[in-house]
C-alpha cells in the first residue's frame, strides 16, 4: 500500500512539474511587445489590441481593469509600480485618474503627432496625457414607467417630488465616472451647493446602487423609472432592445450642459517598452481608431469629425457642461471625501 | 500518556527535518508578512512627516462606528445563521451513506468557488421575479443583504460544519447512544465535542463576510469595507487606507484569536469518512421540521443559483461559446490553482508543526498566520507590490505568478490551521516510532509523516483550489500583463452587461470546482482508507 501511495504522489509530482513547466514556457519577450494597463471594457478594447498587433506585429500585452474595482485598481498599481514600472502605456475610460497618474509622477510627457486635430481642451499642456472621444453621463428612462411627458430634463428633477425617490437610480458617487461628474459639480455649482444637492438626494433615500451597470439594468429591468449613468451602458441596453431611452440632462437655454468625459491615453515613466508605447499611442489616436470605436458603441461623443455615426444617440450639438479637466481634479478628492460622508454611513 | 525518557529526548531533539521544516515555515512566514511588511514601508514614512490625512484615520467618529458596528451584526448574523442551517443539515445527514454524502460535499465545494457577487446577482433575479408577483416584496436594504450575503457563504458554511462535525469520534456517539435519546447525543455529546471547529468555522465565514462589500453595496447596505474602499479611491493611499482598515482587522483578528483557542483544544479522532453502522439519528418531530427547512433552504440556494445561471446561458452551444473564448483564462486559472496547492501546501504543513509548539514560538506562528487573514484583499495585493519594489527583492518578484503568490498569502494560513487539526489527531508515538526505527528521512517523510498528514492535505487543497478560483481582489491588483484568471473575465463581462456568457462562465467555474472537488474527495478516501492512526486508533 505504501508503495502504492508514493507512485501516487510520484504521478501527482509530475503533473505539477509538467504545469509549471508549461507555465514558465508561455509566451515570454521574445517578440516585441507593448504593456498596456486600461480601465475600458475587454470587450471594446481587445479588438483595438488585436488590430494594433495585425497592424503593427508588436503583440499588446493588456492588463483590463474591471467595475467591482471602482476604475482605482489600476490607477493604484501604476502608483504602486512606479519605482519599477511594468506597464508602457495608461489607457483609461475617463480622465481623473490619469491627471491624479501625472501628479504623483508616474507618467511621461509624450506629444503625438496623431494627436495634431485634437481639440487643444482635450490634450494636457505640457503632454502627459491625450484625451480623445469619449461618453457622456445621461439619464436612461424606462420608457414602460414614464411617458415622454414626464420624462426628467435636468439633474435637479431627481430632487422633484413628482419622482418617487425609489424609482430614481444612481451609482455611488464616490467611485467611476460618477465620481467624476459629481467632481464636476462641485467645480461648477461650488461646494457649498453641490454637498447641498447630494446632501438631498441621500435624505429623498434616492436608490443609490453599487455601479453604473446596475443602474442601467435596474431601469431597463423595470425597478426604477429612470437613472444617471454612461452612455456606453445606456447604449448597451437600447441595443439589447430593451424599453429604454436616453435623455441628455441639462440641454436648456441656461443649463449647465452634461459632462462628457473622454478617453486618456498616457505613456508611463521609464516603461519597458518606450518605442512600442509610442507606437500604440500614436495608433490609439488616429481619427480612425476613434471613428472605428464609436462603430464599436465605446465612443459616443467623438472629439473630431468622424465618418461613423453612434447608433443610439445623436451626440450633434451637445451642450457640455463649462469646466476644464484640471479643476473636476482639483474637486475630486475634496467631492469624494464630502460624499463619503453624505453616503456611507 | 506517559512519555518515557527516551521518547522525550527524541522529541526535543533537534532533527535535520525539524531544521528544514523550520526553515520552510520561515520562508512561509516572511511571505505571510510581505504584504504587511510592504504597507509599514509606506505608512512609516507618512507617520513621520505627520501628514493630516494620514492622521485622520486614528480616530473613529460616530459614522464609522456606526457601520463597523453594523458590519459585525451582518458578519456574525450571516456566520451564526450559517453555522446553525449547516447544523441541522448535516445532523440530518449523519447516518447518509458515503457516496451521497460525498456527492453533496462536493456540490457545496463547488458552489463554495463561485464568487459571491454571481450568488448575489443571480438572487437579484430571484427577487426581481418575486417583486412581480408579491407587492411589496422588498429588493433592497439589510435583511436582504443578510438574506444573500448567508446564501453566498453557506456552501461554505455547510462544507465547515461538516469539517467540524466529522471531527467527533463515532465511537464516543455510538456509546452515548446506548444509554441518551439521539436529540441529548446530539446536544450533550456531538456538539460539545464539534464546538471548538464549529467556532473556527463561525470564525472563518464572519471574516469573509466582514471583509466583503461586493453584496451588501448591490443591495444597498453600507459596510465597513466599502468605507475602507472609498477612502482608498479617496485617496489612492495604501497605507492610509490600512489605517481605516485597522478597526475591522482589530475586530476580525480578535474573532480568529477566540477561534484559535478553540481550535487548539481539539482533541478528538477524525474519522470523516468512517463507516456509520446501526440506525440512523432519530430526532423529535420539532427537530426534524428544522432540519428539512436547513435541506430546504441549501436545496433553494442550489436551485436558484442554478436556474438563474441555465436561463442567462440559454443553450449549451452559448455555454460551449463562453468556454471556447474564456479558454486562456481558463488554462491560466488552473494553473494558478495548481501552483497555489503545491506553493501553499509545503509551506501549511511547515507552519502548522510551528503552530502545534508552545509558549512564545507558538504564539507568534498564531499571530503571523491570523494577521494576514484580516487584511482586506486589494491592499495584499498592494503590499506585494510595494514588497517587491524593494531593490533586494525586486529580483525574485514572480511576475507571471504573482496571482498564485497572492492567494497563498490569503489562503495558506486556512490551509496551515486545517493541517494544524489535522496534526493534533496523529499519535506523536507514531513519529516517535518512525524517528527511532525509519531507515532514512526520506522514508520517514514519505511513508509516514505525508500519508498521515494526507487527508489534511488534500481537504486543504480542495479549499484552496474553491478560493484561489473565486479570488478577484487581489489578484485584479498583481495579474501579469497578458493573463488573467477566469473571475477577472467574469467580473470584465459583468459591466458590459453579457448576462449568457457571465452565466456561462460562472458553470464553467462551477465545472472546475466540482472536477477538483471530485478529485480531492477521491483522494481523501484513498488516503484514509484501511487508516486509523489516529490516537486510540489500531492503526492500518
Amino acid at each position: 500500500m505504501p508503495d502504492k501511495k508514493s507512485g501516487i504522489f510520484l504521478i501527482i509530482a509530475v503533473i505539477l512539474a509538467v504545469l509549471i513547466t508549461a507555465m514558465l514556457l508561455m509566451p515570454g519577450d521574445q517578440k516585441r511587445t507593448v504593456v498596456v494597463y486600461t480601465s475600458v471594457d475587454q470587450v471594446y478594447s481587445e479588438p483595438v489590441f488585436r488590430d494594433f498587433e495585425n497592424q503593427t506585429g508588436i503583440q499588446v500585452l493588456p492588463v483590463y481593469d474591471v467595475e467591482a474595482t471602482k476604475t482605482t485598481g489600476l490607477a493604484t498599481r501604476l502608483v504602486a509600480e512606479k519605482t519599477r514600472p511594468r506597464a508602457d502605456v495608461f489607457w483609461s475610460g475617463e480622465f481623473g485618474q490619469t491627471i491624479v497618474l501625472k501628479n504623483e509622477g508616474v507618467l511621461a510627457a509624450y506629444y503625438s503627432p496623431s494627436a495634431s486635430d485634437i481639440p487643444e481642451q482635450f490634450r494636457d499642456k505640457e503632454g502627459f496625457w491625450t484625451g480623445f472621444g469619449g461618453r457622456a453621463r445621461i439619464f436612461l428612462v424606462n420608457t414602460d414607467l414614464l411617458a415622454p411627458s414626464r420624462y426628467p430634463h435636468s439633474l435637479h428633477d431627481m430632487l422633484d417630488e413628482k419622482y418617487p425617490a425609489k424609482t430614481i437610480g444612481i451609482a455611488y458617487p464616490m467611485f467611476g465616472t460618477t465620481s467624476t461628474h459629481a467632481a464636476a459639480l462641485y467645480s461648477f455649482l461650488g461646494q457649498e451647493k453641490a454637498r447641498a444637492f447630494f446632501a438631498s438626494l441621500n435624505n429623498r433615500s434616492v436608490r443609490v446602487v453599487d455601479g453604473n451597470s446596475v443602474v442601467r439594468d435596474l431601469v431597463a429591468d423595470g425597478q426604477l423609472a429612470y437613472g444617471l449613468t454612461d452612455t456606453d451602458d445606456a447604449c448597451g441596453a437600447i441595443e439589447s432592445g430593451r424599453n429604454v431611452t436616453i435623455i441628455i440632462p441639462d440641454q436648456g437655454p441656461g443649463e449647465m450642459g452634461t459632462l462628457v468625459i473622454p478617453n486618456t491615453v498616457a505613456l508611463i515613466r521609464d516603461s519597458p517598452h518606450p518605442a512600442e508605447a509610442k507606437v500604440f499611442i500614436d495608433y490609439l489616436l488616429e481619427k480612425k481608431q476613434e471613428s472605428a470605436m464609436v462603430s464599436s458603441g465605446w465612443i459616443q461623443i467623438p472629439v473630431r469629425e468622424v465618418s461613423a455615426r453612434s447608433p443610439c444617440i445623436n451626440s450633434t450639438g451637445i451642450v457640455t457642461m463649462p469646466v476644464g479637466y484640471q479643476d473636476v481634479y482639483t474637486s475630486l478628492q475634496t467631492a469624494q471625501k464630502d460624499l463619503i460622508e453624505i453616503f456611507i454611513r | 500518556m506517559a512519555v518515557s525518557p527516551f521518547l522525550k529526548r527524541i522529541r526535543t531533539g533537534t532533527h535535520p527535518e525539524d531544521l528544514v521544516c523550520s526553515l520552510v515555515a520561515g520562508i512561509a512566514f516572511l511571505l505571510l508578512l510581505s504584504p504587511l511588511l510592504g504597507l509599514l514601508a509606506d505608512l512609516v514614512p507618512a507617520l513621520l512627516a505627520g501628514s493630516p490625512d494620514i492622521i485622520a484615520p486614528m480616530s473613529l467618529p460616530s459614522r464609522r462606528l456606526g457601520l463597523l458596528l453594523a458590519s459585525i451584526g451582518l458578519s456574525a448574523g450571516v456566520a451564526g445563521t450559517g453555522i446553525l442551517v449547516g447544523v441541522f443539515f448535516i445532523s440530518a445527514l449523519f447516518s447518509l451513506q458515503q457516496r451521497l454524502l460525498a456527492a453533496i460535499l462536493i456540490l457545496l465545494l463547488a458552489l463554495a468557488g463561485i464568487p459571491p457577487y454571481i450568488h448575489a446577482l443571480t438572487w437579484s433575479e430571484f427577487f426581481i421575479l418575486a417583486g412581480g408577483v408579491v407587492d411589496g416584496f422588498p429588493a433592497t436594504g439589510w435583511a436582504v443583504s443578510f438574506w444573500v450575503e448567508l446564501m453566498a457563504l453557506l456552501p461554505l458554511s455547510v462544507f465547515l460544519v461538516w469539517i467540524a462535525f466529522a471531527s467527533v469520534d463515532i465511537q464516543l456517539i455510538d456509546a452515548a447512544r446506548l444509554a441518551h435519546p439521539d436529540l441529548s447525543v446530539l446536544t450533550r455529546v456531538i456538539l460539545p465535542l464539534a464546538s471548538p471547529a464549529l467556532g473556527a468555522a463561525f470564525g472563518f465565514v464572519f471574516l469573509i463576510c466582514c471583509t466583503d462589500y461586493s453584496v451588501p453595496s448591490l443591495f444597498g447596505a453600507d459596510v465597513y469595507a466599502l468605507d475602507i474602499f472609498a477612502q482608498f479611491s479617496a485617496s489612492g493611499s495604501a497605507a492610509q487606507a490600512l489605517l481605516y482598515a485597522l478597526p475591522l482587522l482589530l475586530v476580525t483578528f480578535c474573532v480568529m484569536l477566540a477561534c484559535r483557542s478553540g481550535i487548539r483544544s481539539l482533541a478528538q479522532t477524525p474519522r470523516r469518512f468512517a463507516a456509520r453502522f446501526g440506525n440512523p439519528l432519530s430526532f423529535p418531530r420539532w427537530f426534524s421540521i428544522l432540519q428539512t427547512g436547513a435541506a430546504a433552504v441549501i436545496v433553494m440556494q442550489v436551485v436558484v443559483l442554478f436556474s438563474g445561471l441555465l436561463l442567462a446561458v440559454g443553450s449549451p452551444g452559448a455555454f460551449m461559446a463562453s468556454a471556447l473564448m474564456a479558454k486562456n483564462e481558463i488554462l491560466y486559472s488552473l494553473l494558478t490553482v495548481v501552483l497555489v496547492i503545491f506553493i501553499s501546501l509545503p509551506f501549511s504543513y511547515a507552519i502548522a508543526h510551528e503552530l502545534k509548539r508552545p509558549g512564545i514560538r507558538g504564539a507568534a506562528a498564531w499571530l503571523i498566520v491570523l494577521l494576514p487573514l484580516a487584511v482586506p484583499a486589494p491592499l495584499v495585493g498592494i503590499g506585494l507590490i510595494t514588497a517587491g519594489n524593494i531593490p533586494v527583492l525586486s529580483a525574485l518578484y514572480p511576475a507571471l505568478f504573482m496571482p498564485a503568490i497572492v492567494a497563498v498569502v490569503r489562503f495558506a494560513p486556512l490551509a496551515a490551521i486545517v493541517l494544524f487539526v489535522q496534526l493534533r489527531f496523529i499519535d506523536p508515538m507514531l513519529f516517535d516510532a518512525a524517528a527511532v526505527f525509519g531507515r532514512n528521512q526520506r522514508d520517514v517523510l514519505t511513508r509516514i509523516h505525508l500519508p498521515l498528514a494526507a487527508p489534511g492535505l488534500v481537504v486543504s487543497a480542495g479549499i484552496l483550489a474553491a478560493l484561489t478560483l473565486a479570488e478577484l481582489g487581489s489578484t485584479l491588483i498583481v495579474a501579469p500583463p497578458g493573463h488573467a484568471t477566469l473571475t477577472m473575465r467574469i467580473y470584465n463581462y459583468l459591466h458590459y452587461g453579457a448576462a449568457a456568457d457571465v452565466a456561462g462562465l460562472c458553470l464553467l467555474i462551477t465545472l472546475l470546482t466540482l472536477c477538483t472537488g471530485s478529485f480531492t474527495i477521491l483522494a481523501f478516501r484513498l488516503f484514509s482508507r484501511h487508516r486509523d492512526f489516529t490516537i486510540g486508533g489500531q492503526g492500518p
